[in-house]
């Protein structure tokens, strides 16, 4: 979230899209509420009708897989009736920047494109710069190529035509939601949007939130109190371990993966480091090298020096281009090169796409260790139905592992607040944290180099490892260290004490972080800010609900993300009712504001995105796999044969699978005919792995269930609580029928489309619930994220004879 | 006298039960008894975090003796204000829940049954299968002469579960393996 | 003066955050459920069950999709028929506090013969005892008789996030609810208060009771 869920009750206008907020995140529609108590109007755009639509003002239905097109025509709306916030768009975004000749774009696709590697030549698609680099920006707009023309080229194709026909929804529906959210371009009203799994699980996922940052700057939303865009993040440390990184194209603190082609860590620095042309420009990520050194004092401690790169020659090096993530992985093990490995926290043997695939992959390994709370459909994968478990040669180590009351540590909520909480109880029987399988796993290793030798000992040898697992001492690591008695500002550190804040960090090794975001959470001042609990706050800070005395929140202590962009040149806020930051005789106050600068209009005064290297907010995004700007495409499995603003049907970039089981069924096919949207409920969490093993949720939501339109219910000759099947290219599912006004059937390009949608959170270890819904789901992702699409894939329903799966 | 929903309805507006509430014959002795003791009393407050969705709510877990007594919203918490979703109100059941793994379990090649095992077995087991495959598949140089230092046989999947403290530890772990097969929730 | 919930209709997401705290806090099993093509699940309460979140749909005159819910409960009503039923047969079986108006189903509702548990059931204009097989009791709401003497909210209404759900001094509550009602009306001009002056738990409905539940109000 650019914002924080207190923040949503200062909002003008919420538009909920690609999120069923009151379903999956109960807790948020306390401040949605309050927003609309204080006058909000609420919007709920979203394939059916669920408990959020119920308390919105008003929902929109459409179709699974056409949010470009919505977002689109929004964008048109607000460029053809001079909606935007001018002075913002063109002080703050790129909308002035000239792009280059590279730049084109025809039949649905950009210049540079590759049809052989389904790739884009990016390169194509920069700015245009001066003889000095310093690129060329018009503020007269006279410039065609500006990017606010071609922006405005781009969505004029997005009329209220075309997206009624492709999305499904009423000229009406349209235009009630873009009213209403547009109205918030007016420098005193803010307009948020809250999105999750909706949004992301495309193969237009990135897109469709590029799209939303787009309006959002048109309408000078972002860092305004009540604005941004705000991802409800979905598991329970999403947000924290995406900022560790448990992910192969990072490292903690949102640094790339070294490449095989960065073998020096000045090659690393060189390639990862931007330099800007602009000169108010404060480029943040110029201190990249500080960071990154500190993170490798962090991991290899005494044994990093200047002299021998800080370790980095020892960090594994990806091969470029190469995708190493959850999907591929699975696929390779499908190809049988695989040997083993870790599945912690995690049932990917129901919440993985084409499970059918993915039951079958995890056969080919030869060992397995998973940690879990209760035996899941990934545990048990080696007895599921319909195996001999005679023939599966795969060893499987389950761990017992200990829940949140059972350990202590951080984790860090949506809003970015780092959260202390306490052991209330020890793990029950023997159960373990995380942290206390993988120290000792390491030390056991560790000895074992010793004793025996191997390949490449040095890495596990080198790192700075505890015998013990303490969290709160890697609560300090996390924050660091001076490795060397040193200064910050005028105040002086011994080695091993903790430094204050990340400005302090260096690149000579002297200092250490495991990630920079977080350095400041825990001083030697202060102690550990994660665990205050102090609601004071002044009248400004009061006002828009800012508690930044309770916790502590990334970076700095930074409420609201690009805070800076809610005032004007001057500083002086735009809306004076709800400021988040106000620059009052020469100092900052209100939240702690992106760098302490003085505002545009002083002699050294920064521009606002302090995280680009330009300063500026992005319009035109040159560095996306699909385009510049978000294009609409049809999911990989669409009920169409063709759509009104290209020939190109889907994504021509999207990423999949060529196994035998990766089968598509083809655009507009007849056996397919209806679209599968998949989702999750209050009462169970994603996979169900653990909340179906409470008996009491259980009994509230016990069994899979389909939701259908009374028409297509009559179509097909179901009744309410019918067992039925579904099937799909890839599998077959047995559910319950759940027919219900509250799912419609589309209007799509003069023809009528269904939908259907299913929860996925059932699965066979549970008896007689139903099985993963995603036997059903499309191995198609993302071509930026890898993230699969869950959200829309075709399927057929018929009434079941003889029900096998729900008992 | 036998009343049904129909004559209570004719039956407030005819006064049947129009008595006050001193009328009705209360005991108080009755309803203290009924009151009895409160779960919590004497019970340490511990403040946690319910592990679910990213609102992150705060709760109190109140302990007794080590054991867990009951669980609800924190209402100093500014976001949650001592609210909980239905999932949040179940965290008391759902770890006391008998069906929760206890012991670290092992299945051996083709067998069809689970066998209890010790951490400390269990452990140097996993550690040997790293080991090997490690020494054996540890990519040192690519085609082109780099050096890459990259283990791709064996994966890691998990986990939005764990703290920040734990993703430390774990990606640490990693890096040092050469383990670059790594992902967990946040592309799922 | 009695205390009094005020559950807003208008609020209640169904995240039923409520239905799962109130079987927690009373140590309640789970009941085995079926999918029977609706959410609400239980069906209906059941001596388990003492508070459940009913769900019902419909489509407006515009033909707009309304979704309702119902945090069903005891109303703990002013002058309980149910007690004044079981008293005909075993006095103390259902009592009422006299500081807080709640109304309790007692262990002597075991001593009702099953004929006099059901007139007791039937005698309630909001169909909410539930007759226990195993300990022949009559089981309800019992206002967390156990908190709120110790000075604390029910867990219902502690643990609701929308603020659907209020709890307070009987004079408060009514105050509240007329406020409520007042804001409500201008969105849903069929807002009514149910039964406000003869209950303790007082519901805001946006329309008619039969898109709720046909005993949401009698």
């Amino acid at each position: 979230m650019t914002n924080h869920w207190i923040d949503i009750k200062n909002s003008d206008a919420v538009l909920i899209m690609g999120s069923n907020a009151a379903e999956h995140h109960p807790i948020a529609f306390k401040w949605i509420t309050r927003a609309k108590e204080n006058g909000a109007v609420l919007m709920h755009v979203d394939p059916k009708f669920s408990r959020t639509s119920a308390r919105c003002d008003f929902h929109v239905p459409l179709r699974s897989g056409t949010d470009v097109p919505f977002l689109g025509g929004m964008v048109n709306y607000i460029l053809e009736n001079g909606l935007y916030f001018k002075e913002y768009v063109l002080s703050y975004t790129n909308a002035a920047f000239v792009v280059g000749k590279g730049y084109a774009f025809k039949d649905g696709l950009f210049s540079g494109f590759d049809s052989k590697k389904r790739a884009y030549d990016k390169s194509k698609w920069a700015f245009e710069t001066g003889p000095d680099g310093v690129p060329v920006i018009d503020l007269t707009l006279k410039n065609e190529r500006c990017v606010l023309n071609l922006l405005k080229k781009h969505y004029s194709r997005y009329t209220l035509k075309n997206v009624s026909d492709v999305t499904g929804v009423s000229r009406d529906n349209l235009l009630k939601v873009y009213k209403a959210f547009c109205a918030t371009g007016a420098p005193d009203k803010a307009g948020t949007m809250l999105y999750a799994l909706g949004w992301t699980q495309h193969t237009v996922g990135a897109q469709n939130i590029r799209l939303s940052s787009i309006v959002q700057l048109l309408l000078g939303n972002i860092g305004v109190a009540g604005g941004g865009i705000n991802a409800l993040r979905g598991e329970p440390n999403v947000q924290g371990s995406t900022d560790h990184a448990l992910l192969y194209n990072n490292l903690p603190g949102y640094h790339a993966t070294p490449q095989a082609q960065w073998q020096t860590l000045a090659d690393y620095h060189k390639a990862n480091t931007p330099v800007t042309k602009v000169k108010n420009s404060p480029n943040w990520w110029g201190n990249r090298p500080k960071y990154m050194v500190s993170l490798l004092k962090g991991w290899f401690g005494d044994a990093a020096t200047p002299e021998n790169d800080f370790c980095y020659g020892l960090l594994p090096k990806l091969e470029p281009g190469q995708d190493y993530s959850y999907m591929y992985v699975m696929d390779k093990m499908y190809d049988k090169k695989i040997r083993g490995g870790f599945i912690m926290g995690v049932n990917p043997m129901n919440s993985f796409p084409n499970t059918n695939k993915m039951r079958k992959a995890l056969d080919n390994l030869d060992w397995l260790v998973c940690s879990e709370i209760h035996t899941s459909e990934t545990t048990e994968n080696w007895h599921r139905p319909g195996v001999d478990p005679k023939k599966i040669k795969t060893e499987v180590f389950l761990l017992p592992s200990a829940h949140r009351i059972e350990k202590d540590g951080t984790i860090s909520n949506s809003g970015r607040w780092l959260q202390w909480f306490d052991q209330g109880v020890k793990p029950g029987g023997e159960a373990r944290n995380f942290a206390d399988v993988v120290v000792p796993l390491i030390n056991m290793l560790r000895d074992m180099y010793k004793a025996e030798g191997g390949t490449l000992p040095e890495p596990l040898l080198k790192l700075h490892w505890p015998d013990k697992y303490d969290a709160e001492e890697w609560t300090r690591r996390i924050n660091g260290f001076f490795w060397a008695d040193g200064k910050a500002g005028d105040k002086t550190y011994k080695r091993g004490q903790l430094v204050p804040a990340f400005g302090f960090l260096k690149d000579d090794g002297s200092t250490s972080s495991l990630n920079w975001i977080y350095t400041g959470s825990y001083t030697e001042e202060e102690g550990n800010k994660s665990k205050r609990r102090d609601a004071g706050q002044t009248p400004m800070q009061a006002n828009i609900g800012l508690f930044p005395n309770w916790s502590w929140c990334w970076p700095v202590n930074r409420r609201i993300l690009y805070n800076r962009a809610s005032v004007d040149m001057n500083g002086k806020p735009w809306n004076p009712e709800k400021a988040v930051i106000a620059w009052e005789n020469g100092k900052w106050t209100g939240d702690v504001p992106d760098g302490p600068w003085a505002p545009m209009s002083e002699e050294k005064g920064t521009l606002p995105f302090i995280m680009n290297r330009d300063g500026h907010a992005q319009l035109y995004g040159p560095g996306l796999n699909d385009g510049p700007f978000p294009e609409h495409y049809e999911p990989a499995e669409t009920p169409l044969a063709s759509h009104p603003f290209s020939k190109q049907l889907s994504s021509p970039v999207y990423k999949f699978h060529t196994s035998d089981m990766d089968k598509m069924a083809r655009a507009a096919d007849p056996k397919y005919p209806i679209v599968l949207t998949t989702y999750n409920l209050t009462e169970h969490w994603c996979g169900g792995g653990e909340t179906r093993n409470v008996p009491n949720l259980l009994e509230a939501e016990p069994q899979l269930y389909v939701e259908m339109s009374r028409e297509l219910a009559e179509e097909k000759g179901i009744k309410n609580g019918d067992g039925v099947v579904i099937e799909s290219i890839r599998g077959r599912v047995e559910a319950i029928a759940m027919v219900t006004v509250r799912i419609r059937p589309f209007k799509v390009m003069g023809k009528t489309v269904h939908l259907v949608g299913m929860p996925f959170c059932f699965g066979w270890t549970t008896p007689k619930c139903g099985d993963s819904t995603n036997r059903l789901t499309i191995g198609a992702y993302d071509p930026n994220t890898t993230i699969q699409e869950s959200k829309a894939c075709l399927v057929n329903v018929f009434k079941a004879g003889k029900l096998t799966e729900l008992g | 006298m036998k009343s049904t929903r129909r004559s209570f309805l004719k039956g407030v507006g005819a006064g049947v039960f129009c008595l006050t509430l001193g009328q009705l014959g209360f005991d108080l002795g009755e309803a203290k008894a009924y009151a009895g003791s409160l779960k919590i009393e004497g019970a340490k407050e511990v403040i946690s975090v319910c592990p679910f969705c990213s609102v992150c709510c705060q709760v109190i877990a109140y302990v007794r003796d080590g054991k867990l007594v009951s669980t609800e919203g924190d209402p100093d918490f500014p976001v949650n204000e001592g609210a909980l979703c239905a999932k949040g109100a179940a965290l008391y059941s759902m770890y006391t829940n008998d069906h929760r793994l206890k012991k670290p379990m092992y299945r051996a090649p083709n067998s069809d049954k689970w066998v209890e095992k010790d951490w400390d077995w269990t452990l140097k087991q996993i550690a040997r299968r790293v080991k090997d495959a490690r020494d054996k598949d540890m990519i040192l140089k690519n085609g082109k002469g780099q050096t890459v230092n990259r283990l791709e046989s064996i994966f890691w999947m998990g986990t939005s579960h764990a703290s920040n403290e734990e993703c430390a530890v774990i990606h640490q772990a990693l890096r040092g393996l050469g383990v670059v097969h790594m992902d967990h929730q946040a592309r799922v | 003066m009695p205390k009094t919930f005020l559950i807003d209709t208008t609020r209640c997401t169904a995240c039923r955050g409520c239905q799962l705290a109130c079987k927690e806090w009373h140590d309640l099993p789970a009941n085995e459920t079926k999918q029977t093509g609706s959410h609400q699940n239980p069906p209906d309460l059941n001596p388990n069950n003492l508070k459940i979140v009913r769900f019902r749909e419909h489509l407006d005159k515009d033909g707009v999709v309304v979704w309702n819910f119902f945090p069903d409960q005891c109303r703990h009503c002013l002058e309980p028929p149910c007690k004044g039923q079981a008293d005909t047969s075993v006095e103390g079986a259902m009592i009422q506090d006299e500081k807080t108006g709640a109304v309790l189903a007692t262990e002597k509702t075991a001593q009702l013969s099953e004929e006099d548990a059901q007139s007791v059931i039937e005698a309630c204009p909001y169909n909410i005892p539930r007759l226990d097989k195993k300990t022949k009791r009559l089981t309800k709401c019992d206002m967390c008789f156990d908190r709120v003497s110790a000075g604390m909210q029910p867990i219902c209404v502690k643990t609701c996030p929308t603020g659907t759900m209020a709890f307070g001094e009987r004079e408060d509550m009514l105050n509240m609810a007329r406020n409520r009602l007042e804001t409500v009306l201008k969105e849903f001009p069929k807002a009514f208060l149910a039964d406000y002056k003869d209950v303790n738990v007082i519901y805001l409905l946006a329309e008619e009771k039969e898109h709720y539940y046909e005993y949401a109000a009698s």
